[in-house]
């Protein structure tokens, strides 16, 4: 049986859920959590657990702000935004992501091609 | 780089308020399991189910929130605590190496902490002044001689009104007057008005506008007091105003007299105010060629002016030179240059920087012998904690880990050790602060902080690194390297480890040290502190001692310079200065005769007195000058012919005394005969020369014993070497023969060397005391001392009143405090050494605990088999103390006790190697009970 689930690759992590929280604007740590299972649509394990542990990083480097509030259902919940800090990093490593991936890509073209 | 700043910050702050965020940590997992399980519910699935698979998509809760509280803290510093107090319960148990390596810790890092001490009083930076880093010091230096010379008036002047990158120049020295306050005439002085001697700053005026500080009251100096024939004037210091005078607000205008010269009150300085030195009375320094001619020791200060650094200074000094002087000759003239230092830097002395961290280097490296020992024994304790070890690596722990936690244990015991260093250094600072400066004259330089610095402390810390890692570091990481090796086939097996042929060297070593220095160790010990302990064997409560000087008139011009205090100097050696500094410019003729003749009339009026039972004046007990003689050969008549051809040459100490002397100490007469009148008055009419000896001489019994052996030793001759050994051959034949008239019974103080006294007229002294045998109260006695010398003339100085017992009590203090170090020294080094026999049967038995069960069970004797198991470590025993034995007695044949300031004890080698057996058997004892206390059949169930 071939897996057909990925693990997310090191230190991809932050980059994601910076780029969630650009998107959709202070999210809490389990709604991050549904939004890349939504977008990986079922091919990417997120252990949840450490979305807690990047945030609490995230939140150190000053890349992302964290403020108590009420979620949808009215519970107490944190809610994480992007600062502007954060932002400048997310596109600094968007970019760099990207140029790897591309060679990354390259590299195996000739390979998946034959 | 901004985000790893972030990090740190914040992680600082979460190790602060890890609780609270702990708390917040899992609110937030507690809402997210909330808002996944709803959802869930939502889904279909039961509340059951829900709550199940919400909490495996989190992962196990316990260990997020670890994960949790390992990103927002400092897990580093937690693994650290908790090895501390692991640490510190390892410590407890063993707390035999902790107080013997403790102890032997805190003795080296205190004598770092000492050395490093001494170094920041001597060079420690800048003046608590405004701006007090650029005040500096103007020195003219010798080129080719290495040394200071002193600096000419004319260019003190020239700099004054040329020099640009310097402000305030100006210069001071410390001249030592008798305070008389008030008016009237001398010869009917009051009680309160008794002269009392004081140092004085004749400074110039820019000295004042160079420390920026204002005067409390009135008026510092200013130029026109420097002006020849202006009213002289004072600036009195804030506790002399406090003191002195009740701190009167009208103190200004007021007439007290230095000497016999009265001075008008102009000022008050604040609290604190000392400068130059350690000043509380200043004068005006009049820098005009009349008044101050010859040699000076003038001290030059100045402040860089702004934007001048000290080698810009430096350089427009040495362009400009120093001036041709009549005095100077011009071969010397060349090898002159000014030179400019920090102030601080330039009067407390100076050496060169890398010498400085040389000697720091080196106090560092007296680490090593401890806390090798202590290696040593943490070494063999980890060999017995193995198992331990060996569990933990089992279970997963790093050996970077192990290797840190036994660091931290030996990190723990050396910072309480530097702890205690610190606190011992501390209070002997405060103790050194108060008995030993304020004992001399001048007393400190005001920039002396004699707190522990912040960086004493660190330093201290640096040593306690250092230690722990010497001794925890080193065999921590040499025994889990075999740990590694053995791995865990170590566990239960109490043979996976052997102590091998270093550690029995090493043992073998150390006992042999001990006991080597053991002898030598009392007999130094005892030799410092006998006189203390035996007192002096004469009742020294009766006798009252006090110094005497002759001042000039201080605004006679050319007496202005006499007994010129060697301000230039350290305070420490000020006192031993001024001595020298009166012998190599002898007062005037005048002032000489008139010190003579007032010395002759104190000592009539003084033998006129009820209660005094003598009076002599000669060199204080103890303060004689140590001098180098050759002794001559003996008369033909007894020589043998090797005899002949030898001059003994020793040091003894030189005494110079008056007819009363050997009365008034009665010291009495073992052979020849005692000085007599003609003695004294041969030497002045024979050479008509004022300062001609007699050559008539008497010794004590050692000088006999040391230098002259069995013969008679009246009629023998000896001279006096010059202190300069490069002109002993040309100079030996003008050199001066005195021949022994008598012998004297030691006295306790000089029962170790060789002491010459000569007969010396008043006058002819070159720093007269005065000693006084009393039958009455010494208290009241002083008084009236100072009462009858005030009388007598102003510019008799007196100083230091003290009876006999209290400086001999002084120099006990100190002698104390070095017997004290060296048998604290001792001590650690023979506990080290117990601790390693006492490690080594220790570890014997743990080793062979399988074998003493199984003889045992097979029906051995207990205290035959104890027998066999230590034989070798008995061996090891013997074969240190016989070295030790060994060393000892040659070291007493090449380094007898009394070379070194010690006094032989008999029978002293015998008695450490006693000590040391004791030692040795105390140390077994413990480890030998335990050895008989295995059980046969436990032993054999673990096998």
């Amino acid at each position: 049986m071939t897996e057909t689930r990925s693990q997310i690759l090191q230190g991809t992590l932050d980059l994601m859920v910076l780029k969630t929280l650009e998107q959709m604007g202070p999210l809490h740590g389990y709604g991050i959590g549904r939004r890349l299972e939504q977008v990986g649509q079922g091919a990417l394990i997120v252990n949840q657990g450490t979305i807690y542990l990047c945030l609490v990083r995230l939140v150190q480097k000053k890349w992302v702000s964290a403020e108590w509030g009420k979620s949808e259902n009215n519970r107490k919940a944190k809610f994480y935004a992007v600062t502007k800090a954060g932002q400048a990093q997310l596109q600094a490593e968007t970019e760099n992501w990207q140029r790897i991936s591309g060679v990354v890509g390259r590299v195996l073209q000739p390979e998946t091609g034959s | 780089m901004r985000a790893l700043v972030h990090t740190i910050l914040a992680r600082i702050a979460g190790f602060l308020h890890l609780g609270k965020q702990d708390r917040e940590f899992h609110l937030e997992l507690e809402a997210h399991l909330a808002m996944a399980e709803e959802e869930k519910v939502r889904q279909g699935m039961t509340p059951e189910q829900a709550r199940r698979s919400a909490r495996l998509d989190l992962g196990g809760l316990t260990q997020l929130q670890e994960a949790g509280r390992e990103a927002r803290g400092l897990p580093w510093l937690d693994t650290f605590w908790l090895d501390i107090k692991l640490g510190i319960r390892k410590l407890r148990q063993s707390w035999g190496l902790t107080l013997v390596g403790g102890l032997a810790m805190t003795i080296a890092i205190a004598i770092g902490v000492v050395v490093f001490m001494v170094f920041e009083l001597a060079y420690g930076g800048s003046l608590p002044l405004d701006e007090g880093d650029r005040i500096v010091a103007i020195q003219t230096w010798n080129e080719r001689a290495q040394r200071l010379h002193d600096t000419a008036l004319q260019d003190l002047e020239r700099w004054r009104t040329t020099v640009q990158s310097l402000q305030d120049i100006g210069a001071f020295h410390t001249i030592e007057r008798n305070l008389v306050i008030g008016n009237g005439p001398f010869s009917s002085v009051s009680r309160s008005r008794l002269a009392e001697p004081v140092s004085l700053a004749q400074m110039t005026a820019s000295g004042f506008r160079l420390a920026r500080t204002s005067p409390l009251l009135g008026r510092t100096l200013s130029a026109t007091d420097e002006i020849p024939g202006a009213a002289p004037v004072v600036v009195l210091g804030y506790d002399v105003w406090q003191s002195r005078f009740s701190a009167d607000p009208k103190v200004l205008g007021q007439i007290i007299h230095f000497g016999g010269a009265p001075h008008t009150v102009v000022g008050v300085m604040p609290e604190g105010f000392a400068f130059p030195v350690n000043h509380r009375f200043w004068i005006p320094l009049r820098t005009d060629r009349g008044t101050l001619a010859g040699p000076q020791e003038l001290a030059v200060f100045a402040r860089l002016a702004p934007g001048a650094t000290l080698e810009s200074a430096e350089a427009e000094l040495a362009a400009l030179g120093l001036l041709p002087s009549p005095t100077v000759t011009p071969e010397l003239m060349e090898q002159l240059r000014p030179i400019l230092k920090p102030y601080a830097l330039a009067l407390t002395g100076d050496t060169d920087r890398w010498l400085v961290r040389l000697i720091l280097v080196l106090v560092t490296l007296l680490l090593i012998p401890p806390c090798a020992n202590i290696a040593i024994l943490v070494y063999a304790r980890i060999v017995m904690r193995q198992e331990e070890f060996a569990a933990r690596y089992a279970l997963g722990a790093s050996r970077g880990r192990i290797v840190g936690q036994l660091f931290v244990e030996m990190l723990v015991l050396a910072g309480g050790a530097a702890s205690l260093a610190l606190l011992v250094v501390g209070l002997a600072l405060r103790w050194a602060e108060r008995n030993l400066v304020s004992d001399l004259s001048a007393g400190a330089p005001f920039w002396m902080d004699f707190t522990l610095s912040l960086r004493a402390v660190l330093f201290a810390a640096g040593l306690a690194v250092v230690a722990a890692a010497i001794a925890g570091l080193v065999p921590a990481i040499k025994a889990t390297g075999r740990q590694m090796q053995t791995g865990l086939h170590a566990l239960g097996n109490r043979t996976g480890m052997r102590l091998g042929a270093t550690w029995t060297a090493l043992v073998v070593a150390q006992v042999a040290l001990s006991l080597a220095a053991l002898p030598a160790a009392v007999e130094i010990g005892w030799g410092t502190v006998r006189k203390g302990v035996l007192g002096p064997g004469f009742p020294s409560e009766e006798y009252l001692t006090a110094k005497l000087a002759m001042d000039g008139n201080l605004l006679e011009a050319t007496e202005g310079t006499r007994s010129v205090a060697a301000s230039s100097e350290p305070a420490s050696t000020a006192l031993a200065n001024t001595a020298l500094a009166n012998r190599e410019h002898p007062p005037s003729l005048s002032t000489a005769d008139r010190f003579a003749g007032r010395q002759i009339e104190l000592v009539r009026r003084l033998n006129a007195e009820p209660g005094v039972l003598g009076v002599t004046v000669g060199v204080l007990p103890g303060d004689e000058p140590w001098e180098r003689i050759e002794v001559g050969p003996a008369p033909p008549v007894q020589q043998s012919r090797q005899d002949a051809q030898l001059l003994r040459r020793s040091l003894v100490q030189k005494n110079q005394v008056d007819l009363a002397f050997f009365n008034v100490f009665e010291i009495p007469l073992l052979t020849g005969r005692h000085f007599e009148a003609s003695d004294f008055e041969t030497a002045i009419s024979e050479v008509g020369d004022l300062d001609a000896e007699s050559t008539s001489a008497i010794v004590n019994q050692t000088f006999v014993k040391q230098l002259l052996g069995s013969g008679n030793p009246l009629g023998r001759r000896f001279r006096y070497l010059p202190s300069d050994r490069r002109q002993e051959s040309t100079a030996q034949q003008a050199l001066t023969w005195y021949e022994i008239v008598g012998v004297v019974i030691d006295r306790p103080g000089n029962a170790t060397h060789g002491t010459v006294y000569h007969p010396a007229e008043a006058g002819q002294m070159s720093a007269p005391s005065l000693s006084l045998r009393i039958g009455t109260d010494p208290i009241a006695m002083t008084s009236r001392l100072r009462e009858i010398v005030t009388t007598l003339d102003p510019n008799l100085r007196i100083k230091d009143i003290l009876t006999l017992d209290e400086i001999y009590r002084q120099k006990a203090a100190g002698n104390n405090i070095g017997a004290f170090s060296l048998g604290a020294v001792t001590l650690s080094v023979l506990l080290l050494s117990a601790a390693g026999i006492y490690a080594l049967m220790s570890f014997t038995i743990n080793q062979r605990r399988r074998e003493i069960g199984i003889r045992s069970a097979l029906g051995a004797q207990p205290h035959r088999l104890l027998g066999s198991i230590f034989k070798r470590a008995v061996g090891q025993i013997a074969v240190g103390t016989t070295i030790g034995i060994l060393v000892a007695l040659v070291l007493n044949y090449l380094l007898p006790a009394e070379k070194v300031g010690g006094w032989s004890v008999p029978g002293v080698i015998p008695a450490a190697t006693a000590v040391m057996i004791l030692v040795g058997l105390v140390a077994a004892v413990g480890p030998a009970r335990r050895g008989l206390r295995i059980d046969p059949n436990e032993e054999l169930r673990n096998s």
